[in-house]
């Protein structure tokens, strides 16, 4: 049912050998390829036909859910709306990914469109990877949104990752915070030879005692372009944190636009933000250890964007 | 075991308009002997850490040679000169995002396996088992950077270890300990051993006291014999902060 290709690129995004345990989606050139349910997980097809409900049970713990998206069809732009409610009290790991094969000239995409709903109390890890892959010269698009709404106490903590490969990417990420729910987004991207990577996040701290902390980290190398976005929008007694680091390596460039508004007097917003090449203290650092410049500009590379 | 030979390191004043040239080391001479202990003291911007960053080759040789192991190690690279056992503890650490004090140690000694990262941070005692898997980043304080610096020079096993100033930022009761590892280090594996520092613990530790002034040395020899060159050299820029106390525990 899996071929070589598909395996492979399973393995890239999700970490997987083969097919997951517990509960499943796997979506191959815009169908379903393979699915499985669990007693606490239900997965099912939304009316529209375009995507999937995926819902967690009050109360489920130390439950995943994979559901992987594999693109190998030359000229295919697949988009999805996918859905995700999590019960009150729940604690789930939700992995997500695209990986795109392109083996031809015909250009390949992608968009994700994931809504969260978090109960009570509940907490939901998701990690996303996005990766592309193959020899043929068909620009490889990824445009994925999430929408996250955290009920009380709520906590969600997102993993969201470009490795290599894609030639444009749209990324939005909204949320709304509910009162003492948490939210932390840890995004990284990597881009490559002529390739633009535009990410816009808008975060609106809406309960009282809601918390979030947006950590950004890009890595531009060859020609590339990255441009970042993030707005945290204090409606309450909150804390917001923004944290956006870029890289620029060869002839990349970057901008980044961190930008906080706060509405109520007894919000706290902070963000600190960097655009640069790599500190010569690290590099002479690594060095002294006895790394060459080129495997200490690789380890600095690989921890920033670990 | 390291000899500088007739060593310079010379800069452009900053005004850059004159043309004047500044010897920051100026025709330095010295020979540092194998399982020695040697401080190195002066005033601040005598040019020590200048020293230090051309033995490890961070700065480059204006003129002269540096002799490592009767290897001339002038042209060498950092990484080379890493490769031939010599290692540099900064002053100021270097700080990262996303590597951890486990990552260093790893990159610095090739040991990934989980017993033997153990044994190692027990063999360098002053850093506590929770830092091994600390980002060192910008949230460790002064003190914690600098004890994860010193026992990063020590799990490299290097044949001359260069310590800048260990004891910035260390709490009073750690430097005692710091001075008996570094002593038990040179002891056990002969560690040529150059601390720079003012600290009176590190001073009456050494076998050779060199004093630097002006980027010349102007004394080499024991401890007792250089009082009265720290005292006239008026070392201490920090006096008023202490205000002379007696018992400050140094010789600044």
């Amino acid at each position: 049912m899996l071929d070589a290709l598909d395996k492979s690129l399973l393995k890239t995004v999700a970490d997987l050998e083969g097919l997951p345990k517990g509960a499943y989606n796997i979506r191959k050139n815009g169908k379903l390829l393979s699915r499985q349910v669990s007693a606490n997980i239900n997965i099912e097809s939304n009316a529209e036909g375009t995507g999937i409900i995926v819902k967690i049970k009050s109360g489920t713990k130390n439950e995943s859910v994979h559901i992987p998206v594999i693109l190998s069809q030359a000229g295919l732009y697949d988009v999805v709306y996918n859905s995700f409610i999590i019960g009150d009290d729940a604690e789930v790991t939700i992995i997500a990914g695209c990986g795109i094969h392109c083996g031809s000239s015909e250009p390949e995409g992608h968009a994700g469109i994931h809504d969260f709903q978090v109960g009570k109390r509940a907490k939901v890890t998701y990690v996303e990877k996005h990766y592309a892959s193959g020899d043929g010269k068909g620009r490889r698009t990824l445009n994925p949104t999430t929408k996250v709404f955290l009920d009380e106490g709520a906590h969600a903590e997102m993993e969201l990752t470009q490795i290599s490969g894609v030639d444009e990417a749209n990324r939005l990420n909204e949320a709304v915070l509910g009162p003492d729910s948490l939210l932390l987004i840890m995004e990284r991207v990597l881009t490559d030879g002529e390739q633009t990577a535009v990410s816009q996040n808008n975060i609106v701290l809406k309960g009282a005692g809601s918390r979030a902390n947006m950590i950004s980290r890009s890595v531009m190398k060859g020609n590339s372009r990255q441009t970042f976005y993030a707005t945290m929008d204090a409606q309450n007694k909150c804390f917001g944190h923004i944290e956006c680091d870029a890289i620029i390596m060869d002839n990349g460039t970057n901008e980044t636009m961190p930008s906080l508004k706060a509405g109520h007097p007894d919000a706290e917003l902070t963000h600190e933000a960097s655009i640069g090449k790599i500190a010569s203290d690290q590099l002479t650092k690594l060095m002294s250890l006895g790394l060459t410049y080129d495997q200490a500009v690789n380890r600095i590379i690989q921890g920033f964007l670990k | 075991m390291l000899e500088l030979k007739n060593l310079y390191f010379t800069v452009q004043e900053s005004d850059g308009i004159s043309g004047v040239r500044r010897n920051i080391i100026d025709a330095m001479n010295f020979t540092f002997e194998k399982g020695k202990f040697y401080a190195i003291t002066g005033p601040n911007g005598s040019g020590k850490t200048t020293l230090a960053k051309l033995i490890m080759g961070i700065n480059p040789v204006s003129q002269g040679t540096i002799v490592f192991d009767g290897q001339d190690v002038t042209r060498l690279t950092i990484t080379e000169r890493a490769k031939a056992g010599i290692a540099y503890s900064f002053q100021q650490p270097a700080r990262f995002k996303g590597i951890t004090f486990r990552d260093l140690l790893t990159i610095a000694t090739g040991i990934e396996d989980e017993n033997k990262l153990l044994a190692m941070l027990s063999r360098v005692g002053i850093c506590p088992l929770s830092f091994l898997d600390k980002e060192v980043d910008a949230k460790l304080s002064g003190g914690e950077i600098k004890k994860i610096e010193l026992a990063i020079t020590i799990a490299a096993n290097p044949k001359m270890a260069i310590y800048d100033e260990p004891d910035t930022g260390i709490d009073l009761w750690t430097i005692g300990p710091m001075v008996s590892l570094l002593k038990k280090e040179l002891a056990e594996n002969r560690t040529t051993t150059l601390v720079i520092s003012h600290n009176k613990a590190f001073l009456e530790a050494a076998d050779v006291i060199l004093i630097i002034d002006a980027g010349k040395i102007v004394y080499h020899g024991n401890l007792k014999g250089a009082l009265p060159l720290l005292d006239d050299l008026s070392v201490c820029t920090y006096r008023d902060s202490c205000e002379g106390d007696r018992d400050a525990g140094c010789f600044r």
